[in-house]
């Protein structure tokens, strides 16, 4: 009996003092009570009265939230009063949304129901969506937002240089920049704040009512900030305006994501190529299922992103991604847009406009100028001028921007290749797939190479699709001798394009291909045949024409 | 109305100052227990003790007899009880809500996350503890005549906590739990086996049926949450409950604890300070039913070496009960109970794996989803059940590996399970099996010949073999209960540690490759 007494006494102490020790943890050590201690601290006498120490959420039914962030970041918790400048006790930055309304995970993700910081920032293991990195804040839009009809960097470029040249910033606020001047003198109106004026609108005779100011005025701003503007850059004014949502980061990401022909083999949002994976919900990606064997640093989504980007197939062994060369700041713009790619699936009835208007009206992401489109899908591989690209252990990549090609391309080729690809190859038929191009797209574009080329085009034919009459035999010791190093003897291609491909034989006339053969390209490793070498000797137009003969034998179908 | 009573005010002061008195005298009517008899009127008195004897034998006491592994099982479930009702106030037993309360009983409830730790490790403890008690029960040959019904109630005891182990599982809806109830799911598909392998199954498809029964529904949803809900918090525990009273029932009824028949010999004189020494008859003759069935061990024997029960099992019972406790509260203050990503039916865990008690039946199941998931366990428990009424001798009853054989038995069955199991799963693991080496063959022939089935038939012919070496049960029984012992801790631990994606064998986790 005196073991059972030993055994209940220490036992029972042991367990008091266990439970002592949970209790007092629980009631004095959390970190969201010392916190809120804290801020009480800092409150004034006789308004600490007001403050009770106790957890604190926001509860959004329609968004899944019960967010208790606002626990310890007490500035942004309903009805308590912010200390602006403390990173806990501020209120929150002035975005378009009421943070209310939205709740906290819904932009920043993170887990909202937790009360602890390293949870609740969704640092930790077993929580799958972690939250933005505070740089990337505003890929948070991405959750609800499509934003459309975004450009290429260039033109983002080109459009922020034409605002400042044209001396909008000396009046009006744009992300936090310029509005010095007040048109009406000191106590005039000041000049609203363009930063989200994609969302409000602007009047569509904002030029005319400037201008009649600009007239009436004997001095002051209205006098000297402001011009007449000539119609084209007022367009391209207005058309950066109208991407100015609130979310400044986000749409330039977005446009360099449009400038560097990812879509030609990623999709995003079902539009896109099919090479790569599909980026979608790429921003959703949980860091606990992505392999960091080969990535330095912490193991975040952004750090495996800027990891692959720098070189692809160390962190996805097998990858068919070239190494693009980016520099460190142009990874850091991507990885915000693809951090932004996280749309979750809800009622359609909270969907804001811009996704109704992508996901129903088939609306497009990116702006269909000619420009753009070129960049968003074909810059990756025939580069941002067409100048073609060459990337470590793959073929190279046909310039397509070049003048001698686009002098014996007809618009039929063109379109007959963007259209239906080049089966076997890296081409996608972006005519034929689901998520390509629309015909106007495909237009577009053919107008944009021909600017390319210097507006470049083949002089009107007057001969038929098929008129060579070669010697097969002679073809086909010439194709050996001369053509089979690059395009390799079955024309499958090696250096050179694959000859053998049944859309280029059908697309291309004969005329195409003896004038290639005749003129060669400059610029690429592409000689003209019809001028002696070292190596060789001119070949004459007879001779041509046996080479071209030789090839339309792999024309399955004439 | 007597002259003599006293007003009535004065009576009423006197009876409110008596009050303490009195309410103690009629909630405890024996008295203080500080004698024989008002020990055993305490004990008979009392609805929550009368269960026990009044005196109990000095044997049953002492702590090697049983370590109390026994009362651990039951205040570990005593406990889950009490945390579980309070758990039961928070949890929601549907999948919108069943992830989202469990974060806020981790994050919000007062001490939300400390009781559901103190249910998850209560648990685990009384999974460990039922395994253990069966062990003593069985190495100390308790559970012969008159005990043979009580330690089949203790087998279905033991597959009803696993139950409730396993039907708590699903109910956090996190990954774990998702995938390991589907798990959980096809092994109770896996006749599907036998029955596909003989094309009968659109005929007779028990497997199917027995998966729709436990999901109700073909995959893991809110029927089967629901319905594991139920069986957890209502079912089971109530069928639990009722057998819980047969099997303490039956203790008292069978005799007590099984005691050699030379326990006072081996015991020696009484300490100091005990109460060994009837001093009064006792008023009743609350034996005359036991006298008359001539079972209990007093029939023959004065009541010597008898304790009373209190304070003696008093003091044993709630120490045991602070020491469960202590364990579970020092468990579940430094350690959280599991909680991972919400439940995703697009996202298989690779591994899923079973709750750990299940693992060695997932390892077998590897092998063959209807011998390791059905056709092994089914013959274990019914060959676990049969023991007492195969083995009837009587030699070292109540003793440690009494009887035939003894301690170098079991140590050589130890040496000889292990090197069994340890070998086949080498075997199997460096070099594959039939399908591996001829990708035609039947999957019937698997079903027979596997790993699993080769485990347990050579435990078996080791049995037989030491029931002819030592011409004993007893030994044979040590032999064969030694053997899948240690096989079922190796699988477990394979199935645990060693099992990674594709239940690929890996030496460390360190080695899985990530995706």
């Amino acid at each position: 009996m005196r073991l059972n007494k030993h055994l209940l006494l220490w036992s029972s102490l042991g367990s008091l003092v266990l439970l002592v020790w949970a209790a007092y943890q629980e009631n004095a050590l959390q970190e969201w009570r010392v916190i809120q201690t804290d801020y009480r601290g800092r409150l004034a006498t006789g308004d600490e009265a007001g403050f009770s120490i106790q957890l604190r959420q926001v509860v959004v039914p329609s968004q899944g939230a019960a967010d208790r962030c606002v626990s310890c970041h007490l500035g942004m918790a309903p009805g308590v009063e912010a200390i602006s400048g403390h990173p806990l006790f501020g209120p929150h930055a002035d975005v378009p949304h009421d943070p209310m309304e939205l709740g906290c995970t819904s932009c920043h993700g993170g887990q909202g129901r937790a009360t602890v910081s390293a949870d609740a920032h969704g640092d930790v293991d077993h929580w799958p969506e972690p939250m933005l990195p505070a740089r990337f804040a505003s890929a948070g839009c991405g959750t609800c937002h499509t934003h459309l009809a975004i450009p290429n960097i260039d033109q983002v470029n080109r459009q922020v240089a034409l605002l400042e040249r044209h001396d909008c910033l000396a009046c009006h606020r744009l992300d936090g920049r310029g509005g010095t001047f007040r048109p009406g003198g000191a106590a005039g109106m000041e000049g609203p704040d363009l930063s989200r004026v994609g969302l409000s609108g602007f009047r569509p005779d904002w030029y005319e009512d400037h201008l009649a100011e600009h007239r009436a005025a004997r001095e002051g701003a209205w006098r000297h900030s402001f011009a007449e503007v000539p119609e084209a850059p007022r367009d391209a004014i207005e058309q950066y305006l109208r991407t100015r949502i609130g979310a400044p980061g986000l749409v330039d990401a977005k446009a360099l994501f449009h400038s560097l022909g990812c879509r030609g083999c990623h999709s995003v949002g079902g539009v896109g190529g099919d090479d790569g994976p599909d980026l979608t919900a790429e921003g959703l990606l949980d860091p606990a299922r992505l392999d960091f064997t080969h990535v330095p640093g912490e193991h975040t989504v952004e750090n495996w992103l800027a990891e692959h980007f720098r070189s692809p197939a160390k962190v996805v062994p097998g990858s068919q991604m070239p190494v693009l060369g980016l520099r460190e700041e142009q990874i850091d713009t991507l990885n915000f847009y693809l951090l932004s790619l996280r749309r979750r699936t809800s009622a359609e009835a909270e969907w804001p406009m811009d996704r109704v208007r992508a996901e129903r009206l088939d609306e497009r992401e990116f702006s269909t100028d000619p420009d753009t489109l070129y960049q968003t899908f074909c810059a990756a591989c025939h580069g941002p001028d067409g100048e073609g690209m060459r990337y470590p252990g793959m073929a190279a990549f046909p310039a397509v921007g070049n003048a001698e090609f686009l002098a014996v391309a007809s618009d039929d080729f063109l379109r007959q290749n963007i259209r239906h690809g080049r089966p076997g190859r890296r081409m996608p038929a972006w005519g034929d797939k689901e998520g390509g191009l629309r015909p106007e797209e495909i237009e577009a574009i053919i107008g944009h190479l021909r600017s390319l080329g210097g507006g470049a085009r083949p002089a009107a034919d007057g001969r038929p699709a098929r008129w060579v009459d070669g010697d097969l035999d002679l073809g086909g010791s010439l194709f050996t001798r001369h053509c089979a190093g690059c395009h390799d003897k079955a024309g499958q291609g090696l250096e050179g394009p694959a000859l053998a491909n049944p859309n280029l034989l059908r697309s291309a006339t004969d005329t195409y291909l003896f004038e290639t053969i005749r003129r060669g390209r400059s610029g690429t490793s592409m000689p003209a045949f019809s001028r002696p070498s070292t190596l060789r000797p001119a070949l004459t137009d007879a001779e041509i024409e046996s080479l071209v003969a030789f090839l339309r034998t792999w024309e399955v179908n004439r | 109305m007597s002259q003599a009573s006293p007003p009535a005010l004065p009576r009423l002061v006197a009876n409110l100052r008596a009050l303490p008195r009195a309410f103690w005298e009629t909630a405890f009517r024996s008295g203080r227990p500080t004698t024989d008899r008002t020990r055993s009127a305490f004990v008979f008195g009392n609805v929550f003790y009368h269960l026990h004897s009044t005196r109990v034998h000095r044997w049953s006491l002492r702590w090697p007899t049983t370590w109390g592994l026994g009362l651990i099982t039951f205040w570990s479930f005593m406990l889950t009880v009490v945390t579980g009702i309070l758990l039961m106030f928070y949890y929601m037993p549907y999948p919108e809500g069943a992830y989202e309360s469990m974060k806020d009983i981790h994050f919000v409830v007062p001490t939300g996350r400390f009781v559901r730790n103190l249910h998850r490790w209560a648990c685990n403890l009384m999974v460990v503890a039922v395994f253990l008690h069966m062990a003593r029960v069985f190495y100390t040959a308790a559970y012969r005549k008159p005990r043979e019904f009580n330690w089949v109630a203790g087998i279905l005891l033991m597959a009803l906590t696993l139950g409730l182990a396993f039907t708590g599982y699903l109910l956090p809806w996190d990954q774990l739990a998702y995938w390991a109830i589907t798990i959980g799911a096809n092994i109770a598909q896996s006749p599907r086996e036998v029955t596909d392998a003989l094309g009968v199954t659109h005929i007779f498809d028990p497997g199917g049926l027995q998966k729709l029964l436990l999901l109700g529904s073909e995959e893991v949803g809110k029927e089967a949450l629901l319905r594991f809900y139920l069986l957890h918090i209502m079912i089971l525990p109530l069928i639990l409950v009722a057998l819980l009273a047969v099997h303490f029932w039956r203790i008292r009824k069978d005799g007590g604890l099984a005691r050699p028949d030379d326990a006072d010999q081996r015991l020696g004189p009484p300490l100091p300070g005990t109460y060994p020494v009837f001093t009064e008859q006792p008023k009743k003759t609350y034996q005359l039913a036991a006298i008359v069935r001539g079972r209990t061990p007093q029939v023959n024997q004065g009541p010597e070496n008898t304790l009373p029960t209190m304070p003696h099992v008093f003091y044993a019972e709630v120490g045991v009960l602070m020491f469960t406790i202590f364990i579970c509260v020092l468990l579940a203050v430094f350690w959280d109970a599991p909680l991972k990503e919400l439940a995703n039916p697009q996202i298989p865990e690779n591994p899923a794996k079973a709750p750990w008690y299940f693992l060695g039946l997932q390892e077998l199941v590897s092998f063959s989803a209807f011998m390791g998931g059905i056709g092994i366990p089914t013959l274990s428990v019914i060959a676990l059940a049969l023991i007492p009424y195969l083995d009837r001798e009587r030699d070292g009853t109540g003793l440690w590996l009494g009887g035939p054989g003894g301690v170098s038995l079991f140590w050589g069955s130890v040496a000889f399970g292990l090197a069994a199991v340890i070998g086949i799963e080498a075997f199997a693991i460096q070099f594959g099996w039939l399908r591996g080496w001829w990708p035609d063959v039947p999957q019937l022939l698997i079903t027979s010949i596997n790993p699993g089935t080769v485990l347990v038939l050579i435990y078996f012919l080791y049995s037989v073999w030491v029931v002819r070496r030592y011409n004993s049960t007893r030994a044979g029984a040590i032999a064969v209960f030694t053997c899948f012992l240690c096989g079922f801790i190796v699988l477990t631990i394979i199935g645990t540690y060693l099992r990674g994606p594709n239940w690929e064998f890996y030496w460390s986790q360190a080695n899985w490759p990530v995706h």
